[in-house]
């Protein structure tokens, strides 16, 4: 099973303007978008366990990016979900800014620790440039948003 | 919540347990809040959860945990993932129920 983002990410997990403003509620969206691709079984279990891991500081946050994770028995492959929101999502993130881009990283429990954190690690290089996160907030459509992200990925 | 749903968070609970104990250097700490942190954060809320449960479905999970690393497996196509037994047919789930493989004592998500 490849550990690279760019297998994970499919257009369909893609959500190009997420119309809320509460990070919970996001959460909630991106879980249910994945359980509509079949890549998660039950979402609301798995939003539980977001919810949880955002109260005590999960996310890696900054620069209007956020990176959520989960290894959980609800994921059935790892994937990559990946949302915009134009209005900004209020994440408490340390420097204030709100978030304009999601990168939500799921592994089912058969992947190691390790292997999950390294799937973390790309995801949060990926979006560690300006350039990047630019081109990936201005992108037209999921198909533009998808090939930026292959064509970016380790 | 049903003792199905507290199960499968209290499996993914130990998930997060296992993986904030995986040593890293604090500089390759992923999140602003160190794992020093979050890992009482994580016990306390298994603690909680642990308290929903009824007693025979924990010991049922901590049984299994202790001998195979996790408490919960998954069934796929009638077979339990984590011994390969096939399952008989009368071991169907049924809403929230509850089940253990009678083979190795897993819990059993069906998926």
């Amino acid at each position: 099973m490849s550990t690279t983002i760019g297998p994970a990410l499919h257009t369909s997990l893609l959500i190009l303007e997420l119309g809320l403003r509460k990070r919970e509620s996001a959460l909630l969206e991106m879980a249910r978008r994945a359980h509509l691709r079949g890549a998660v079984r039950e979402p609301e279990l798995l939003h539980s366990l977001l919810v949880l891991s955002e109260r005590i500081g999960g996310a890696v946050v900054g620069k209007g990016v956020a990176v959520a994770d989960a290894r959980s028995l609800t994921v059935v492959e790892p994937h990559v979900v990946v949302a915009r929101s134009r209005r900004g999502i209020d994440w408490d993130a340390p420097d204030g800014e709100a978030v304009r881009l999601v990168l939500l990283v799921l592994s089912p429990p058969e992947i190691p620790p390790a292997t999950h954190q390294q799937s973390i690690a790309r995801a949060t290089v990926l979006v560690r440039s300006a350039r990047t996160r630019q081109k990936l907030l201005e992108a037209g459509d999921a198909d533009e948003v998808e090939s930026l992200l292959r064509e970016l990925s380790p | 919540m049903s003792a199905r749903d507290a199960v499968v968070q209290l499996h993914d609970l130990d998930l997060l347990i296992e993986e904030l104990r995986t040593a890293r250097p604090a500089g390759r700490q992923r999140s602003a809040v160190p794992d020093a942190v979050r890992l009482p954060a994580v016990q306390r809320a298994r603690t909680q959860l642990i308290r929903q449960l009824e007693r025979r479905w924990f010991s049922a999970y901590e049984r299994a945990r202790q001998r195979y690393g996790r408490g919960v497996t998954a069934v796929r196509d009638r077979v339990c993932q984590g011994c390969f037994i096939t399952l008989p047919t009368a071991a169907a789930p049924a809403g929230d129920t509850l089940m253990v493989c009678e083979s190795c004592g897993r819990i059993l998500y069906w998926i």
